[in-house]
């Protein structure tokens, strides 16, 4: 019946009208990736009376951090702009790589950058994006003050073109202070080795209170990267010649398929893939946990595992998750055994010259303005200027004195390497941890990956 | 009179002529360009992107094989379910007095954008089954199974979007660990969200599609004496089958396009990675523009066909009129 279609009509438009709604809804979805902020607009403490300072005009950084970070970010520039009447324009994205790609290729770099990727500087360095510190003036400020590891890597073909900024202590296994007293399990030393971390497990795993360890790697299309931390830890630690190996995988001198990178891989499979030694359960479980979440279950009351490798950023984790943790006494870490420090960082590079940007340059290298985000919390800062003091907890103190006064320190090796060398090693690091049996041909594959990336990079 | 003048219709169109030569066909010429380019669009390299694509030289970087393969697991998959499922609801919802209300529920997923939609599968998938959903009711189906005395790896929770074993090792390690091709646990995972989204869509069209069916003819099936089956298969599918074709080509369209529900819930890992995944990550975060391109091309050429296939069909269609 035709008079039927009437009322029937109303809902179905107002479907439709939804429809409509929904689509532009999809449209919107897709650029959430970048968040653009504007700190320091007011400035309350000037009059419009004040004297003004020289606008010297308006820098736009591009990062990778957002909400509380960002925040502690936005009070390290604040100083500068009360200063200099500048302005800074961040744009903060967990995919940097991309989005600086995309921009730089595009013609628009922005004018300063913030990765914690160094495989991209060697790039843009050599094809002539970034200008050297030494043209802001800005390179002997740098050299005094930052370790000479750090100034190797932000060095391409002898001329320094970054320092770094925020940095982080890598290879140290994280652990529940008062579990372990109430087990009576000693945490381990420096000068341990992988046998006493074997062993170690064992006697938890023979207790059965807890499963000995919690490990998740996965985060996202970044899945795999906490395991090539793992890598790192074992090959310079508890590997003959793993310094040496760590070194050639870098510069390409020592394949993937070397003896020494392979002992590194199946040691990472002796504790991850012993039966009952993680609390996620099976390599599944494994690369089905977030990074995150896997750091949490030491700390649960009662706890379910009781050791964790993670970098010092799990302290701040712990704390956000357990807002009345205490360090020292409810978390703590001891050293990968072995000793040898892994770091990460980010680098700050710019793309110009400007009045502004060296200006901001300037400041963010200075040892007053990284003290502001160590003194916020969550940061260690690789400007030899910070004092220990300024720290606010042991435990990050600590984690900063480790990385400052390392014998041994190497930079975190895929971040390093970078590109799809780096994307091949997740990927590997995922299929070793659910099909272990195929570990030579992921080594051959890795290989493969890093032989064309060189070949790539030496035609350009 | 103006209107009579030649260059006028060009002046009402130059607007959309110049969108579309900087938005479409500029970025078009310029990627088939950058297909036969190096890494940095810096020197011809002739056809190696593409020998790269056909011969898969390093799938743990790009696995362009798997990603091609899942590409048309999609196309097929996705769109006969979303098709199947939609012309189910629409003939039954058609047929009870709470319609509206049972419409309105399938179709609400569709105005979530699909990157919102991702994060809350994400949750729903999750291997913790104290957070994920479908865990938590897999875990507890695979308790009461082992109660009745039946084993199964119900028990045991399933990494829904890491996992790229066979869809049936989630019930029984009997049959195969590995079915060839695309055929994975975390791909059927990532398509079901897609159906679940897409399902309203459908359902609507077809039943705008239902409602135009004259009574009259359904009518005369009875009195001839077809049954409800009958008169769905003889009757109501012939009638709708131009706009089931239109909604096909729709979804075809857009399993191609298929992109952020990969990127956010599994970032293409695990053999879970789509042409248009896999060409993202090859130009943008690895920096190879060569293979990215020629990805990109390879995803054009899979639309013209469609393309052409829906223009004919078109043309066929105001013919007939």
């Amino acid at each position: 019946m035709s008079t039927d279609f009437r009322p029937r009509s109303l809902p179905l438009f107002t479907l439709l009208a939804l429809f409509v709604v929904a689509l532009s809804f999809a449209a919107c979805g897709d650029d959430d990736d970048g968040a653009t902020a504007t700190p320091g607009d007011g400035t309350p403490t000037d009059g419009p009376t004040a004297t003004q300072p020289a606008d010297i005009g308006a820098v736009s950084v591009l990062g990778q951090w957002g909400g509380a970070e960002l925040e502690t970010f936005e009070s390290v520039v604040a100083p500068w702009q009360t200063e200099t009447g500048g302005d800074m324009k961040f744009t903060g994205t967990r995919d940097i790589i991309s989005l600086l790609t995309l921009n730089v290729e595009g013609g628009s770099p922005p004018d300063i950058a913030i990765p914690s990727e160094i495989g991209l500087l060697r790039k843009f360095a050599r094809a002539g994006d970034l200008v050297p510190l030494s043209a802001c003036g800005l390179e002997e400020e740098v050299r005094a003050n930052f370790p000479q590891a750090f100034i190797d890597l932000g060095t391409v073909d002898g001329e320094l073109y970054g320092f770094f900024f925020k940095a982080d202590g890598k290879a140290t296994i994280w652990y529940n202070p008062g579990f372990f007293a109430d087990q009576s399990y000693e945490p381990l030393t420096a000068d341990a080795t992988f046998d006493d971390l074997l062993a170690l497990s064992q006697e938890i795993e023979d207790d059965g209170v807890v499963a000995p360890w919690s490990i998740g790697v996965e985060s996202g299309g970044a899945s795999g990267w906490p395991g090539t931390d793992w890598l790192q830890a074992i090959l310079m630690n508890n590997v003959d010649g793993g310094l040496v190996a760590n070194d050639g995988l870098v510069d390409g001198s020592v394949p993937w398929t070397d003896p020494a990178v392979k002992e590194a891989w199946e040691k990472l499979g002796e504790i991850a893939l012993e039966d009952g030694w993680a609390s996620q359960g099976s390599g599944d479980g494994i690369v089905a946990t977030n990074f995150l979440d896997a750091i949490f279950p030491l700390f649960e009351d009662p706890p379910e595992a009781a050791l964790h490798h993670q970098a010092g950023f799990a302290a701040g984790a712990i704390v956000e998750q357990f807002p009345n943790a205490v360090a020292g006494t409810d978390f703590d870490f001891f050293p990968w055994p072995g000793g040898a420090v892994i770091g990460s960082a980010d680098i700050v590079y710019a793309f110009n010259d400007d009045e502004a940007t060296c200006s901001m340059m300037k400041y963010l290298a200075t040892a007053a303005a990284q003290q502001i985000w160590v003194e916020a919390g969550g940061a260690i800062s690789p400007n030899t200027g910070v004092e220990l003091s300024a720290y606010p907890d042991a435990v990050i103190a600590n984690a900063a004195e480790r990385l400052t006064e390392a014998e041994t320190f190497r930079f975190d090796l895929d971040d390093s390497i970078g590109g799809a060398t780096q994307q091949a090693i997740w990927a590997g690091v995922l299929e070793y941890v659910t099909k272990p049996g195929d570990l030579d041909s992921i080594l051959s594959g890795i290989e493969d990956a890093a032989v064309a990336q060189r070949a790539a990079a030496e035609e350009e | 009179m103006i209107g009579r003048r030649w260059w006028v219709p060009w002046l009402w169109l130059a607007p959309t002529l110049v969108l579309l030569g900087v938005f479409l066909v500029y970025p078009s010429i310029d990627t088939i360009r950058r297909s036969f380019l190096d890494t940095g669009s810096d020197s011809w390299v002739g056809l190696d992107n593409y020998q790269f694509i056909v011969e898969n030289p390093q799938p743990l970087v790009a696995d362009t094989h798997s990603a091609l393969m899942n590409n048309v697991l999609w196309m097929t998959m996705f769109t006969l379910f979303t098709v199947a499922i939609g012309l189910g609801i629409a003939v039954l919802a058609g047929r009870v007095r709470y319609e509206a209300v049972a419409k309105a529920t399938i179709f609400i997923p569709m105005a979530i954008s699909f990157v919102a939609l991702s994060v809350i599968w994400r949750f729903m998938y999750e291997f913790n089954s104290d957070i994920g959903t479908v865990n938590a009711v897999t875990t507890g189906a695979g308790g009461l199974l082992r109660d009745i005395g039946m084993d199964s790896n119900l028990s045991e929770p399933t990494a829904w979007l890491q996992n790229d074993g066979s869809p049936q090792t989630v019930f029984t390690d009997a049959g195969p660990d590995d079915l060839p091709g695309p055929f994975q646990i975390n791909n059927m995972a990532l398509i079901t969200v897609g159906i679940w989204n897409w399902t309203g869509f459908t359902m609507i069209i077809l039943s705008a599609g239902l409602k135009s069916i004259s009574t009259e003819v359904l009518e005369a099936a009875r009195v001839d004496g077809a049954n409800e089956w009958q008169i769905f298969r003889r009757i109501t599918v012939p009638i709708l089958s131009p706009t089931i074709v239109v909604v096909s080509t729709t979804l075809i369209i857009q399993t191609l396009k298929t992109f952020d529900l990969v990127w956010v819930m599994t970032g293409g890992r695990f053999d879970t990675d789509v042409v248009a995944t896999l060409f993202f990550r090859q130009a943008f975060v690895i920096g190879d523009f060569g293979v990215g391109a020629a990805l990109a091309v390879v995803l054009m050429l899979f639309v013209v066909p469609i393309m052409v296939l829906t223009i004919r069909r078109f043309q066929f269609q105001e013919e007939i009129r």
